[in-house]
Protein backbone atom coordinates (compact mmCIF):
# COMPACT_ATOMS: atom_id res chain seq x y z
CA UNK A 1 0.00 0.00 0.00
CA UNK A 2 2.82 2.62 0.87
CA UNK A 3 4.34 1.53 -2.42
CA UNK A 4 1.60 2.56 -4.11
CA UNK A 5 0.86 5.52 -2.39
CA UNK A 6 4.73 6.15 -3.95
CA UNK A 7 4.10 5.55 -7.21
CA UNK A 8 1.00 7.36 -6.95
CA UNK A 9 2.70 10.48 -5.63
CA UNK A 10 5.63 10.05 -8.06
CA UNK A 11 3.05 10.32 -10.95
CA UNK A 12 1.08 13.23 -9.75
CA UNK A 13 5.17 14.69 -9.69
CA UNK A 14 5.89 14.12 -13.63
CA UNK A 15 4.98 17.20 -15.88
CA UNK A 16 6.04 18.58 -18.75
CA UNK A 17 9.24 19.00 -17.19
CA UNK A 18 10.37 15.45 -18.45
CA UNK A 19 9.20 16.64 -22.25
CA UNK A 20 11.77 19.36 -21.27
CA UNK A 21 14.78 17.18 -20.31
CA UNK A 22 13.96 15.31 -23.41
CA UNK A 23 14.35 18.54 -25.40
CA UNK A 24 17.31 19.45 -24.01
CA UNK A 25 18.72 16.19 -24.72
CA UNK A 26 17.80 16.29 -28.41
CA UNK A 27 19.01 19.61 -29.17
CA UNK A 28 22.66 18.43 -27.51
CA UNK A 29 21.80 15.14 -30.30
CA UNK A 30 20.97 17.49 -32.98
CA UNK A 31 24.76 18.80 -32.56
CA UNK A 32 26.72 15.39 -32.70
CA UNK A 33 24.37 13.12 -34.55
CA UNK A 34 26.06 12.08 -36.84
CA UNK A 35 28.92 9.76 -35.30
CA UNK A 36 26.32 8.40 -32.97
CA UNK A 37 24.22 7.23 -36.05
CA UNK A 38 26.92 4.43 -37.07
CA UNK A 39 26.26 2.91 -33.83
CA UNK A 40 22.71 3.28 -33.96
CA UNK A 41 22.00 2.82 -37.25
CA UNK A 42 25.02 1.29 -39.16
CA UNK A 43 26.08 -1.51 -37.03
CA UNK A 44 22.33 -3.47 -36.56
CA UNK A 45 22.60 -3.30 -40.51
CA UNK A 46 25.99 -4.69 -40.51
CA UNK A 47 24.85 -7.47 -38.79
CA UNK A 48 21.43 -7.98 -40.21
CA UNK A 49 23.75 -8.53 -43.66
CA UNK A 50 26.89 -10.52 -42.15
CA UNK A 51 25.01 -12.74 -40.66
CA UNK A 52 21.65 -12.79 -42.73
CA UNK A 53 23.48 -13.18 -45.86
CA UNK A 54 26.50 -14.77 -44.55
CA UNK A 55 25.85 -17.55 -42.74
CA UNK A 56 22.37 -17.33 -44.21
CA UNK A 57 24.16 -19.58 -46.96
CA UNK A 58 24.57 -22.15 -45.02
CA UNK A 59 21.57 -22.04 -42.46
CA UNK A 60 18.48 -23.15 -45.01
CA UNK A 61 15.36 -22.34 -42.83
CA UNK A 62 14.74 -22.19 -39.36
CA UNK A 63 10.99 -23.14 -39.10
CA UNK A 64 10.38 -22.89 -42.84
CA UNK A 65 11.88 -19.43 -42.88
CA UNK A 66 14.83 -17.93 -44.34
CA UNK A 67 17.43 -16.87 -42.09
CA UNK A 68 17.94 -13.47 -42.52
CA UNK A 69 14.18 -13.03 -42.57
CA UNK A 70 14.36 -15.07 -38.91
CA UNK A 71 16.72 -12.81 -37.93
CA UNK A 72 15.09 -9.25 -38.57
CA UNK A 73 12.78 -9.12 -35.32
CA UNK A 74 15.83 -10.11 -33.20
CA UNK A 75 17.99 -7.66 -34.82
CA UNK A 76 15.58 -4.77 -34.43
CA UNK A 77 14.77 -5.87 -30.67
CA UNK A 78 18.36 -6.37 -30.05
CA UNK A 79 19.67 -2.60 -31.83
CA UNK A 80 16.82 -0.98 -30.03
CA UNK A 81 18.37 -2.14 -26.45
CA UNK A 82 22.03 -1.24 -27.75
CA UNK A 83 20.93 2.66 -28.13
CA UNK A 84 18.51 2.87 -25.41
CA UNK A 85 21.19 0.96 -22.91
CA UNK A 86 24.56 2.89 -24.34
CA UNK A 87 22.46 6.25 -24.23
CA UNK A 88 21.09 5.62 -20.32
CA UNK A 89 24.47 4.59 -19.45
CA UNK A 90 27.33 6.28 -21.11
CA UNK A 91 25.16 9.32 -21.68
CA UNK A 92 23.04 9.72 -18.36
CA UNK A 93 26.19 9.26 -16.24
CA UNK A 94 28.07 12.05 -18.08
CA UNK A 95 25.40 14.30 -17.56
CA UNK A 96 24.71 13.64 -14.11
CA UNK A 97 28.10 12.56 -12.61
CA UNK A 98 30.54 14.22 -14.78
CA UNK A 99 29.06 17.66 -16.54
CA UNK A 100 26.50 17.90 -13.33
CA UNK A 101 23.63 18.90 -15.23
CA UNK A 102 20.91 17.30 -12.83
CA UNK A 103 22.08 19.44 -9.93
CA UNK A 104 21.57 21.88 -12.42
CA UNK A 105 18.05 21.27 -13.41
CA UNK A 106 17.15 20.44 -10.21
CA UNK A 107 17.73 24.12 -9.10
CA UNK A 108 14.97 24.53 -11.24
CA UNK A 109 11.21 23.69 -10.39
CA UNK A 110 12.10 20.53 -12.11
CA UNK A 111 12.35 17.19 -9.94
CA UNK A 112 14.20 14.48 -10.01
CA UNK A 113 10.87 12.43 -11.45
CA UNK A 114 10.62 14.74 -14.70
CA UNK A 115 14.43 14.69 -15.39
CA UNK A 116 14.35 10.22 -14.43
CA UNK A 117 11.35 10.45 -16.87
CA UNK A 118 12.99 12.80 -19.69
CA UNK A 119 15.73 10.68 -19.62
CA UNK A 120 13.86 7.67 -19.74
CA UNK A 121 11.82 9.36 -23.00
CA UNK A 122 15.09 10.32 -24.69
CA UNK A 123 16.83 6.80 -24.35
CA UNK A 124 13.64 5.46 -25.96
CA UNK A 125 13.67 7.80 -28.82
CA UNK A 126 17.09 6.26 -29.21
CA UNK A 127 16.26 2.50 -29.07
CA UNK A 128 13.26 3.85 -31.71
CA UNK A 129 15.50 5.83 -34.24
CA UNK A 130 17.72 2.32 -34.10
CA UNK A 131 14.83 0.11 -34.18
CA UNK A 132 12.82 1.42 -36.77
CA UNK A 133 16.31 1.75 -39.19
CA UNK A 134 16.26 -1.78 -39.19
CA UNK A 135 12.54 -2.48 -39.10
CA UNK A 136 12.44 -0.22 -42.85
CA UNK A 137 15.45 -2.01 -44.65
CA UNK A 138 13.88 -5.21 -43.50
CA UNK A 139 10.72 -3.80 -44.74
CA UNK A 140 12.67 -2.76 -47.97
CA UNK A 141 14.22 -5.96 -48.68
CA UNK A 142 10.43 -7.96 -48.43
CA UNK A 143 12.36 -9.67 -45.10
CA UNK A 144 9.44 -8.70 -43.21
CA UNK A 145 6.82 -11.62 -43.60
CA UNK A 146 3.25 -10.68 -41.88
CA UNK A 147 1.27 -7.04 -42.00
CA UNK A 148 1.12 -7.64 -38.57
CA UNK A 149 4.71 -6.40 -38.17
CA UNK A 150 2.98 -3.23 -38.59
CA UNK A 151 2.33 -3.40 -34.86
CA UNK A 152 6.23 -4.12 -34.10
CA UNK A 153 6.66 0.32 -33.84
CA UNK A 154 4.99 -0.12 -30.83
CA UNK A 155 6.94 -2.90 -28.99
CA UNK A 156 10.53 -1.10 -30.10
CA UNK A 157 8.80 1.52 -27.74
CA UNK A 158 8.43 -0.87 -24.83
CA UNK A 159 11.56 -1.80 -25.55
CA UNK A 160 13.25 1.47 -25.26
CA UNK A 161 11.33 2.02 -22.02
CA UNK A 162 12.30 -1.33 -20.75
CA UNK A 163 16.13 -1.06 -21.55
CA UNK A 164 16.34 2.57 -20.65
CA UNK A 165 14.89 2.18 -17.35
CA UNK A 166 17.18 -0.66 -16.54
CA UNK A 167 19.98 1.11 -17.70
CA UNK A 168 19.47 4.16 -15.44
CA UNK A 169 19.04 2.49 -12.95
CA UNK A 170 22.43 0.44 -13.25
CA UNK A 171 23.79 4.02 -13.63
CA UNK A 172 22.43 4.92 -10.23
CA UNK A 173 24.37 2.61 -8.70
CA UNK A 174 27.94 3.34 -11.12
CA UNK A 175 30.75 4.43 -9.54
CA UNK A 176 32.52 4.82 -12.81
CA UNK A 177 32.46 4.44 -16.36
CA UNK A 178 34.18 1.63 -15.71
CA UNK A 179 31.82 -0.15 -14.00
CA UNK A 180 29.18 -0.20 -17.47
CA UNK A 181 31.97 -3.24 -18.79
CA UNK A 182 30.15 -5.13 -16.30
CA UNK A 183 26.48 -4.68 -17.17
CA UNK A 184 27.47 -4.62 -21.13
CA UNK A 185 29.53 -7.82 -20.85
CA UNK A 186 27.29 -9.48 -18.22
CA UNK A 187 23.76 -8.06 -18.97
CA UNK A 188 23.33 -6.68 -22.32
CA UNK A 189 25.90 -9.68 -24.99
CA UNK A 190 24.44 -12.44 -22.66
CA UNK A 191 21.03 -11.52 -23.37
CA UNK A 192 21.62 -10.58 -27.33
CA UNK A 193 23.73 -14.09 -27.94
CA UNK A 194 20.87 -16.23 -25.95
CA UNK A 195 17.48 -14.46 -25.94
CA UNK A 196 16.65 -16.07 -29.25
CA UNK A 197 17.92 -12.93 -31.57
CA UNK A 198 20.09 -15.66 -33.94
CA UNK A 199 18.05 -19.17 -33.02
CA UNK A 200 15.42 -20.22 -31.53
CA UNK A 201 15.49 -20.96 -27.42
CA UNK A 202 13.79 -24.40 -27.73
CA UNK A 203 17.34 -25.51 -29.24
CA UNK A 204 19.09 -24.58 -25.81
CA UNK A 205 19.88 -26.93 -23.14
CA UNK A 206 17.25 -27.11 -20.47
CA UNK A 207 19.10 -25.52 -17.46
CA UNK A 208 20.16 -22.56 -19.65
CA UNK A 209 16.57 -22.02 -21.24
CA UNK A 210 15.49 -21.16 -17.46
CA UNK A 211 18.51 -18.25 -17.37
CA UNK A 212 16.69 -17.11 -21.03
CA UNK A 213 13.52 -17.02 -18.88
CA UNK A 214 14.66 -14.03 -16.70
CA UNK A 215 15.91 -12.31 -19.69
CA UNK A 216 13.46 -9.25 -20.69
CA UNK A 217 14.74 -8.88 -24.10
CA UNK A 218 13.91 -12.74 -24.44
CA UNK A 219 9.79 -11.27 -24.14
CA UNK A 220 10.63 -8.67 -26.46
CA UNK A 221 12.34 -10.72 -29.03
CA UNK A 222 9.23 -13.08 -28.78
CA UNK A 223 6.59 -10.83 -29.58
CA UNK A 224 8.16 -9.09 -32.18
CA UNK A 225 8.99 -12.80 -34.05
CA UNK A 226 5.08 -13.38 -33.30
CA UNK A 227 3.88 -10.38 -35.04
CA UNK A 228 6.55 -10.73 -38.01
CA UNK A 229 5.34 -14.50 -38.57
CA UNK A 230 1.91 -13.26 -38.16
CA UNK A 231 1.94 -16.31 -35.94
CA UNK A 232 0.31 -14.93 -32.79
CA UNK A 233 -0.70 -17.30 -29.85
CA UNK A 234 -2.70 -14.14 -27.43
CA UNK A 235 -2.16 -16.29 -24.13
CA UNK A 236 1.51 -16.14 -24.93
CA UNK A 237 1.14 -12.75 -26.23
CA UNK A 238 -0.30 -10.94 -23.02
CA UNK A 239 1.30 -12.58 -20.81
CA UNK A 240 4.73 -12.02 -22.51
CA UNK A 241 3.56 -8.39 -22.63
CA UNK A 242 2.74 -8.07 -18.78
CA UNK A 243 5.73 -9.53 -18.14
CA UNK A 244 7.21 -6.53 -20.04
CA UNK A 245 5.31 -4.05 -18.83
CA UNK A 246 5.76 -5.48 -15.09
CA UNK A 247 9.78 -5.15 -15.76
CA UNK A 248 9.57 -1.74 -17.13
CA UNK A 249 7.79 -0.34 -14.35
CA UNK A 250 10.08 -2.31 -11.61
CA UNK A 251 13.12 -0.58 -13.72
CA UNK A 252 11.37 2.94 -13.65
CA UNK A 253 10.34 3.13 -10.05
CA UNK A 254 13.46 2.37 -8.92
CA UNK A 255 15.65 4.10 -11.03
CA UNK A 256 13.75 7.12 -9.82
CA UNK A 257 14.49 5.99 -6.14
CA UNK A 258 17.80 5.52 -6.59
CA UNK A 259 18.90 8.19 -8.71
CA UNK A 260 17.54 10.81 -5.77
CA UNK A 261 18.87 8.70 -3.41
CA UNK A 262 22.27 9.34 -5.07
CA UNK A 263 21.79 12.97 -6.14
CA UNK A 264 20.33 14.71 -3.46
CA UNK A 265 21.57 14.04 -0.19
CA UNK B 1 5.11 42.74 11.49
CA UNK B 2 9.08 42.59 9.73
CA UNK B 3 9.19 40.96 6.22
CA UNK B 4 11.30 38.10 6.22
CA UNK B 5 11.98 36.35 2.79
CA UNK B 6 13.64 33.08 4.61
CA UNK B 7 13.12 31.47 7.93
CA UNK B 8 15.44 29.19 9.24
CA UNK B 9 14.49 27.56 12.59
CA UNK B 10 16.55 24.80 14.19
CA UNK B 11 18.10 22.94 11.57
CA UNK B 12 20.55 20.25 12.03
CA UNK B 13 22.38 18.41 9.45
CA UNK B 14 24.59 15.04 9.95
CA UNK B 15 26.16 13.19 7.35
CA UNK B 16 27.17 9.50 8.92
CA UNK B 17 27.84 10.44 12.43
CA UNK B 18 29.77 13.73 11.94
CA UNK B 19 27.24 16.97 12.98
CA UNK B 20 27.81 19.38 9.52
CA UNK B 21 24.72 21.59 11.12
CA UNK B 22 23.44 22.38 14.75
CA UNK B 23 20.47 23.92 15.40
CA UNK B 24 20.87 27.20 13.08
CA UNK B 25 17.95 29.44 13.19
CA UNK B 26 18.63 33.17 11.33
CA UNK B 27 16.36 35.16 9.22
CA UNK B 28 16.52 37.41 6.26
CA UNK B 29 14.63 40.19 5.49
CA UNK B 30 13.80 41.65 1.65
CA UNK B 31 15.89 43.56 0.32
CA UNK B 32 18.73 42.79 2.23
CA UNK B 33 22.62 41.92 1.28
CA UNK B 34 23.16 38.84 3.44
CA UNK B 35 26.21 37.20 3.84
CA UNK B 36 27.76 33.63 5.51
CA UNK B 37 31.22 33.45 6.07
CA UNK B 38 33.25 31.13 8.16
CA UNK B 39 36.41 28.73 8.18
CA UNK B 40 36.61 25.75 5.80
CA UNK B 41 34.27 23.09 6.74
CA UNK B 42 31.87 25.48 8.69
CA UNK B 43 28.95 24.09 6.75
CA UNK B 44 28.18 27.12 4.89
CA UNK B 45 27.74 25.17 1.37
CA UNK B 46 25.75 22.57 3.27
CA UNK B 47 23.37 25.17 4.78
CA UNK B 48 23.22 26.52 1.26
CA UNK B 49 22.52 23.64 -0.70
CA UNK B 50 19.94 22.89 1.91
CA UNK B 51 18.15 26.46 1.00
CA UNK B 52 18.45 25.11 -2.77
CA UNK B 53 17.24 21.67 -2.30
CA UNK B 54 19.79 18.99 -2.93
CA UNK B 55 20.70 18.40 0.67
CA UNK B 56 17.87 17.79 2.27
CA UNK B 57 17.83 18.10 6.34
CA UNK B 58 17.52 16.29 9.52
CA UNK B 59 15.21 18.70 10.92
CA UNK B 60 14.33 21.82 11.46
CA UNK B 61 12.27 24.25 9.63
CA UNK B 62 12.84 26.69 6.63
CA UNK B 63 10.46 29.24 4.89
CA UNK B 64 10.94 31.20 1.71
CA UNK B 65 8.12 33.82 1.12
CA UNK B 66 6.39 32.05 3.98
CA UNK B 67 6.20 28.55 1.82
CA UNK B 68 7.12 25.48 3.44
CA UNK B 69 10.99 24.40 1.63
CA UNK B 70 10.18 20.60 1.45
CA UNK B 71 6.72 20.45 0.87
CA UNK B 72 6.24 23.21 -1.63
CA UNK B 73 9.67 22.96 -3.32
CA UNK B 74 8.52 23.51 -6.71
CA UNK B 75 6.31 26.86 -6.01
CA UNK B 76 9.48 28.64 -4.22
CA UNK B 77 11.90 27.60 -7.19
CA UNK B 78 9.55 30.19 -9.15
CA UNK B 79 11.32 33.04 -7.13
CA UNK B 80 14.64 31.65 -6.27
CA UNK B 81 17.87 32.13 -7.89
CA UNK B 82 20.52 29.96 -7.50
CA UNK B 83 24.66 30.40 -8.35
CA UNK B 84 26.52 26.93 -6.58
CA UNK B 85 30.10 26.87 -5.72
CA UNK B 86 31.30 24.40 -8.74
CA UNK B 87 30.78 25.04 -12.45
CA UNK B 88 27.63 23.44 -13.75
CA UNK B 89 26.91 25.35 -16.81
CA UNK B 90 25.97 23.20 -20.01
CA UNK B 91 29.16 22.45 -22.22
CA UNK B 92 26.82 20.91 -24.65
CA UNK B 93 25.25 24.05 -25.27
CA UNK B 94 26.53 27.49 -26.28
CA UNK B 95 25.84 30.86 -24.19
CA UNK B 96 22.96 31.94 -25.27
CA UNK B 97 21.25 28.57 -25.49
CA UNK B 98 22.18 27.92 -21.83
CA UNK B 99 20.13 30.65 -20.61
CA UNK B 100 17.06 29.69 -23.25
CA UNK B 101 17.19 26.16 -21.77
CA UNK B 102 17.55 27.00 -18.46
CA UNK B 103 14.56 29.47 -18.91
CA UNK B 104 12.46 26.44 -20.54
CA UNK B 105 13.22 24.55 -17.22
CA UNK B 106 11.43 27.68 -15.39
CA UNK B 107 8.00 27.43 -18.21
CA UNK B 108 8.91 31.06 -19.47
CA UNK B 109 7.54 31.23 -22.89
CA UNK B 110 9.97 31.60 -25.82
CA UNK B 111 9.25 35.45 -26.60
CA UNK B 112 10.08 36.34 -23.19
CA UNK B 113 13.06 34.26 -22.69
CA UNK B 114 14.81 35.73 -25.80
CA UNK B 115 13.91 39.14 -24.40
CA UNK B 116 15.28 38.17 -20.73
CA UNK B 117 18.51 36.11 -21.82
CA UNK B 118 19.42 38.98 -23.88
CA UNK B 119 19.09 42.04 -21.63
CA UNK B 120 20.77 39.45 -18.73
CA UNK B 121 23.44 38.96 -21.51
CA UNK B 122 23.69 42.64 -22.15
CA UNK B 123 23.83 43.56 -18.24
CA UNK B 124 27.00 41.34 -17.43
CA UNK B 125 28.51 42.59 -20.88
CA UNK B 126 28.35 38.99 -22.75
CA UNK B 127 26.71 40.41 -25.74
CA UNK B 128 29.90 39.22 -27.91
CA UNK B 129 30.03 36.15 -26.05
CA UNK B 130 26.62 34.81 -26.73
CA UNK B 131 27.42 32.15 -29.30
CA UNK B 132 30.87 31.13 -27.88
CA UNK B 133 31.02 28.00 -26.27
CA UNK B 134 31.04 27.50 -22.51
CA UNK B 135 34.24 25.38 -22.82
CA UNK B 136 35.81 28.57 -24.38
CA UNK B 137 35.38 31.26 -21.80
CA UNK B 138 37.27 32.18 -18.89
CA UNK B 139 36.44 31.33 -15.11
CA UNK B 140 35.08 35.01 -14.42
CA UNK B 141 33.19 34.90 -17.49
CA UNK B 142 31.73 31.29 -17.06
CA UNK B 143 30.68 32.75 -13.01
CA UNK B 144 28.86 35.61 -14.76
CA UNK B 145 27.31 33.65 -17.16
CA UNK B 146 26.24 31.47 -13.81
CA UNK B 147 24.74 34.29 -12.03
CA UNK B 148 23.30 35.65 -15.31
CA UNK B 149 21.44 31.90 -15.30
CA UNK B 150 20.52 32.69 -12.15
CA UNK B 151 18.43 35.74 -12.65
CA UNK B 152 16.65 34.06 -15.65
CA UNK B 153 13.30 33.49 -13.44
CA UNK B 154 13.72 37.18 -12.22
CA UNK B 155 14.12 35.93 -8.88
CA UNK B 156 12.89 37.65 -5.68
CA UNK B 157 16.17 35.45 -3.75
CA UNK B 158 19.57 34.50 -4.71
CA UNK B 159 21.87 32.34 -3.35
CA UNK B 160 25.39 32.18 -4.40
CA UNK B 161 27.71 30.00 -2.57
CA UNK B 162 31.37 31.81 -2.81
CA UNK B 163 30.43 33.18 -6.43
CA UNK B 164 34.02 34.70 -6.52
CA UNK B 165 36.40 31.98 -5.44
CA UNK B 166 39.33 31.56 -7.64
CA UNK B 167 38.65 34.51 -10.08
CA UNK B 168 41.06 37.23 -10.33
CA UNK B 169 41.11 40.97 -8.40
CA UNK B 170 39.59 42.89 -11.68
CA UNK B 171 36.29 39.92 -11.90
CA UNK B 172 35.58 39.74 -8.51
CA UNK B 173 35.39 43.57 -8.70
CA UNK B 174 33.03 43.40 -11.75
CA UNK B 175 30.92 40.65 -9.65
CA UNK B 176 30.46 42.74 -6.67
CA UNK B 177 29.13 45.80 -9.16
CA UNK B 178 27.10 43.51 -10.37
CA UNK B 179 25.03 42.34 -7.28
CA UNK B 180 25.42 45.49 -5.81
CA UNK B 181 22.75 47.12 -8.71
CA UNK B 182 20.77 43.80 -8.40
CA UNK B 183 20.41 44.63 -4.95
CA UNK B 184 19.80 48.21 -5.34
CA UNK B 185 17.29 46.58 -7.51
CA UNK B 186 15.40 45.15 -4.77
CA UNK B 187 16.53 41.65 -5.04
CA UNK B 188 17.57 39.79 -1.79
CA UNK B 189 20.94 38.23 -1.59
CA UNK B 190 22.27 35.31 0.36
CA UNK B 191 26.00 34.84 -0.57
CA UNK B 192 28.96 32.83 1.15
CA UNK B 193 32.92 34.18 1.04
CA UNK B 194 35.70 33.72 2.48
CA UNK B 195 37.15 36.31 1.42
CA UNK B 196 37.03 39.16 4.47
CA UNK B 197 37.57 41.99 2.24
CA UNK B 198 34.11 41.11 -0.04
CA UNK B 199 31.94 40.65 3.54
CA UNK B 200 32.97 44.30 4.23
CA UNK B 201 31.95 45.30 1.02
CA UNK B 202 29.38 43.49 0.51
CA UNK B 203 26.99 41.99 3.09
CA UNK B 204 24.90 44.39 5.65
CA UNK B 205 23.83 41.77 7.73
CA UNK B 206 25.70 38.37 8.60
CA UNK B 207 26.49 35.10 10.10
CA UNK B 208 29.65 33.86 11.02
CA UNK B 209 29.40 29.76 10.87
CA UNK B 210 32.22 28.07 13.00
CA UNK B 211 31.54 23.53 13.95
CA UNK B 212 28.27 23.88 12.11
CA UNK B 213 27.08 26.68 14.77
CA UNK B 214 26.50 30.25 14.50
CA UNK B 215 28.94 32.27 16.67
CA UNK B 216 28.12 35.56 15.64
CA UNK B 217 25.32 37.11 14.15
CA UNK B 218 24.34 40.47 13.32
CA UNK B 219 24.49 43.66 11.55
CA UNK B 220 28.36 43.87 9.99
CA UNK B 221 29.13 47.82 11.60
CA UNK B 222 27.72 46.25 14.95
CA UNK B 223 29.86 43.24 14.51
CA UNK B 224 32.89 44.99 13.42
CA UNK B 225 32.29 48.02 15.94
CA UNK B 226 34.88 46.92 18.43
CA UNK B 227 37.42 45.02 16.45
CA UNK B 228 40.24 46.33 14.33
CA UNK B 229 38.74 44.52 11.21
CA UNK B 230 36.36 42.02 10.11
CA UNK B 231 39.52 39.52 9.20
CA UNK B 232 40.66 40.04 13.30
CA UNK B 233 36.89 38.01 14.43
CA UNK B 234 37.45 35.87 11.91
CA UNK B 235 41.05 34.46 12.62
CA UNK B 236 39.64 34.74 16.67
CA UNK B 237 37.13 32.25 15.98
CA UNK B 238 39.10 30.25 13.26
CA UNK B 239 41.39 29.49 16.05
CA UNK B 240 38.66 28.38 19.17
Amino acid sequence: MKFLKKIIQTNSNLSLGSFTVFYRNYLVWLRYYKPGIIGDILEPLLYLAALGLGIGKFIHNINGISYVKYIVPGIIASSSMYASAFESTFGAYTRMVTNGIYEAILLTPIGIEDIVSGEILWGTAKAFMSGIAVFVIGAAFRWIISPLALIIPIVIVLNGILFSSLSLLITSFSPSYDFFSYYFTIAISTMFLFSGVFYPVSSLPHLVRYFVYVMPLYYTVSIMRMLDEGKINTLLLSSYLLIIILFALTFFYASIYFIKKRVIK
Amino acid sequence: MENYILDVECLTKSFSRFKVLNNISFKIKSGDFFGLIGPNGAGKSTLLKILYGIVIPDSGSIKIKGLNLLSDYKKIKYSLGVVPQDDNLDDDLGVYENLLIYSMYFGISRTESLKRSNELLNFFDMNEKKYSKVSDLSGGLKRRLMIARALINNPSLIVLDEPTSGLDPEYRQNIWGKLKALNKNGVTILMSTHYMEEAEHLFKNMIILHHGNIVLQGNINDITLNKKSLEDIFLDIAKN
